[in-house]
């Protein structure tokens, strides 16, 4: 089956800096892809070319088959796209808001009336949907947000952050409906920061970082690059470089970065490893002051790939 | 074609639902349209009823020839006769002083008799001769002076002529209605200035009315220019973008809304100045629409481009201060552009505001008729196409 999106090493570049840097990658139909990386990875800057709202300086993506630059059009028309920012009318009601999208969406008379009921009782806004969207919460526009771009039904939907500064009530909200989206037989393309979401949603992930694509694959692919080793973060009480030269030559630490006061290591086996480490810290005159074990996970992909943690 | 209406509408609900929008659009034009009419000479004295020059007449002869001059001033069209027999001379002298008059005309003491001898004397008249209302009084009471001396020589000579049996008093009533009629009657007519003047209260509305509905119009640019530039600070013009609504029918949707309020705008405060302030704008009303559509095109254009190159709502502000200071300034919606020296209306004239004004003060002050507006009508639309064509060239790289 022809991929949802196909892209070919697309490059964008504002001025000096490469925003995305020949990013190459498919989304299969039907599946739920995942961007995962720091603020500033290029990940907006991918979603917006792929939107047609920037022009690739170079390359090219397929969307259901239609080029983002010679038929951009084709491509609006099969997509649905819930960006960072709530993009809503403030002023206007829950129902005025979808009506409206729904019109340029192309959606008229007693098909856009049906479908604005049906995208109502998906966000779960029915009750709400004739207050002014100025009065909502946050969590409730991001549930409008997310509606404006289910009207049309799109085959391809791209989702980009939607969880950022909500509640985790509303946020748990999102997450169900990204996967009851994937359920409806719609390809998602969804961006996120936190390892936790794409960890829980994605069929794929790639991992994006200074605009590269660093990694890609399922969670247990990517998992396997950092093998079995276990993520430590360890507080000491004074500079870091005193103990670092002595764990790093410690027996069973594989990786060890200092930032900000915290230590991240990566080590084989945290239960042999953790004494060795005190040893070393006392023969140091260092204090531990606190410990954080982590087993491996896409943070502990990150931290291997790029020596720098994921939420920074 | 859908999309352009259905983002137009858009926009104007959520215009409509700013209640601050109706004190900029409507309310503060009437107030300032009021004012300034007032500050060039509005309301005043006599009122709009009766547009005739207030003058005193004093009689101090009480003759059988003052009284025909009374009368024949009386149904003068240029001068209204003051009397008051409750009033002093000092009361007179003082209106004048005011300017609650334009004159005062003292008849002499033996004007009848002297009349009668044929060595007329003449008239005591006060009246501003440095100022065109008074040199109008003047010319209105010497003509009828003049010509109440030729009834009486003509009814003298025609009375010598016939002897006895003629009646001299008949006679001179006959003399005097020959000037209504006469044998040989010159009209000068103009193409270009009416003949007949409205009043004073009515000409300073005719210049302050349409300046003050553009100059609204202008300082209207700013909620214009806010339209977009607050969709784009929503987000929401970019999430249109991402829809299968082409750009060109995105920026004709807002240019659409845009309009209509304006349009809203100039149609209430015309009606307002046709039926409050008395100007007359329907005179010609399918000029004076011309016109309005014009403006309103060109002024909505400038607003849409504002809209498109500011990034922000400083900037916004900011763009729209500029053409509402320089523009209007400039092309006489403050101060009518026929106050200033001839280079000042050529520089002028590089403002679209000059084009509107000249189009409506054709219509309502010159008197002119519906030719007299393709010009200004053109060279508005023209700037609205430049104005229409710079902001698509700029939103297409949005």
């Amino acid at each position: 089956m022809q991929p949802a999106i196909e892209v070919q090493n697309l490059h964008k570049s504002f001025g000096e800096l490469k925003a995305v840097d020949g990013a190459s990658f498919n989304v299969p139909q039907g599946e739920i892809y995942s961007l995962l990386g720091p603020n500033g990875a290029g990940k907006t800057t991918t979603i917006s070319m792929l939107s047609t709202l920037l022009r690739p300086d170079s390359g090219d993506a397929l969307v259901m088959g239609h080029s983002i630059r010679k038929d951009p059009m084709g491509v609006k028309s099969v997509l649905g796209v819930v960006p960072q920012d709530i993009a809503l009318y403030e002023d206007l009601s829950a129902r005025e808001n979808l009506t409206f999208w729904g019109k340029m969406y192309g959606l008229r008379g007693a098909a856009l009336k049906q479908r604005v009921d049906e995208v109502l009782e998906i966000i779960g806004l029915t009750d709400r949907q004739k207050g002014r969207v100025s009065k909502f919460s946050g969590g409730m526009k991001r549930r409008v947000n997310i509606g404006v771009a289910l009207l049309h039904k799109p085959k391809v939907i791209y989702m980009d952050e939607p969880t950022v500064g909500i509640d985790p009530q509303s946020r748990r909200s999102i997450l169900d409906s990204v996967i009851a989206l994937k359920n409806a037989g719609m390809t998602v393309l969804y961006t996120t920061h936190y390892m936790e979401e794409a960890q829980e949603l994605s069929d794929q992930i790639t991992i994006m970082d200074h605009g590269k694509l660093i990694a890609s694959g399922t969670h247990d692919e990517l998992v396997k690059i950092v093998g079995q080793m276990d993520r430590i973060r360890l507080t000491i009480n004074a500079e870091g470089a005193r103990v670092v030269t002595a764990w790093k030559s410690t027996p069973g630490v594989k990786q060890v970065t200092a930032e900000d006061g915290t230590l991240n290591l990566l080590v084989d086996d945290s239960n042999q490893v953790l004494p060795r480490l005190f040893d070393a810290a006392t023969t140091s005159g260092v204090r531990i002051t606190s410990v954080d074990i982590q087993l491996p996970n896409l943070e502990a992909v990150f931290l291997h790939l790029t020596g720098r943690a994921l939420r920074d | 074609m859908n999309h352009i209406l259905d983002i137009a509408l858009n926009d104007l609900v959520q215009i409509v639902r700013d209640r601050k929008v109706f004190l900029f659009l409507l309310i503060m034009p009437i107030c300032f349209t009021l004012l300034f009419g007032y500050a060039f000479g509005g309301f005043s004295s006599g009122g709009d009823s009766d547009p005739r020059l207030p003058v005193a007449v004093l009689d101090e002869d009480d003759g059988r020839f003052s009284q025909e001059l009374f009368a024949l001033l009386k149904g003068s069209e240029v001068i209204r006769i003051e009397t008051d027999l409750e009033k002093s001379r000092f009361d007179y002298e003082k209106a004048l002083s005011d300017g609650d008059l334009a004159g005062i005309v003292t008849i002499p003491a033996g004007y009848s008799q002297a009349m009668l001898d044929g060595q007329p004397i003449p008239l005591d008249l006060w009246a501003d001769q440095a100022s065109t209302t008074g040199t109008t009084v003047q010319n209105e009471v010497l003509m009828a002076a003049k010509r109440l001396a030729s009834a009486v020589w003509t009814a003298q000579i025609t009375s010598q002529a016939a002897g006895k049996t003629a009646d001299f008093d008949a006679l001179v009533s006959e003399a005097l209605l020959a000037w209504q009629e006469p044998p040989i009657r010159i009209e000068a007519t103009s193409g270009v200035v009416a003949e007949e003047e409205p009043s004073q209260s009515v000409m300073s509305m005719a210049h302050t009315a349409p300046g003050m509905i553009l100059q609204f119009a202008i300082a209207s640019l700013l909620t214009a220019a806010q339209v977009i530039v607050s969709e784009r600070k929503s987000r929401c013009l970019q999430r249109l973008l991402t829809t299968a609504t082409q750009r060109v029918h995105i920026l004709m949707g807002h240019f659409l809304s845009i309009f209509a309020m304006l349009f809203t705008q100039f149609m209430l405060l015309i009606v307002f100045g046709q039926f409050i302030l008395k100007v007359d704008y329907l005179r010609l009303p399918g000029a004076t629409l011309l016109v309005a559509v014009a403006s309103v095109l060109c002024i909505a254009a400038m607003g849409l481009l504002i809209g498109v190159l500011a990034k922000s709502e400083e900037q916004a502000v900011m763009f729209s201060l500029i053409p509402m200071f320089v523009l209007s300034g400039l092309g006489g919606a403050w101060v009518p552009l026929e106050f200033t020296g001839a280079a000042f209306q050529t520089i002028g004239h590089a403002s679209p505001i000059a084009w509107a004004m000249d189009g409506f003060k054709n219509i309502i002050v010159r008197g002119l008729g519906l030719e007299s507006i393709w010009l200004p009508v053109a060279a508005l639309v023209g700037y609205a196409v430049v104005f229409f064509g710079l902001a698509a060239w700029r939103f297409r790289s949005e």
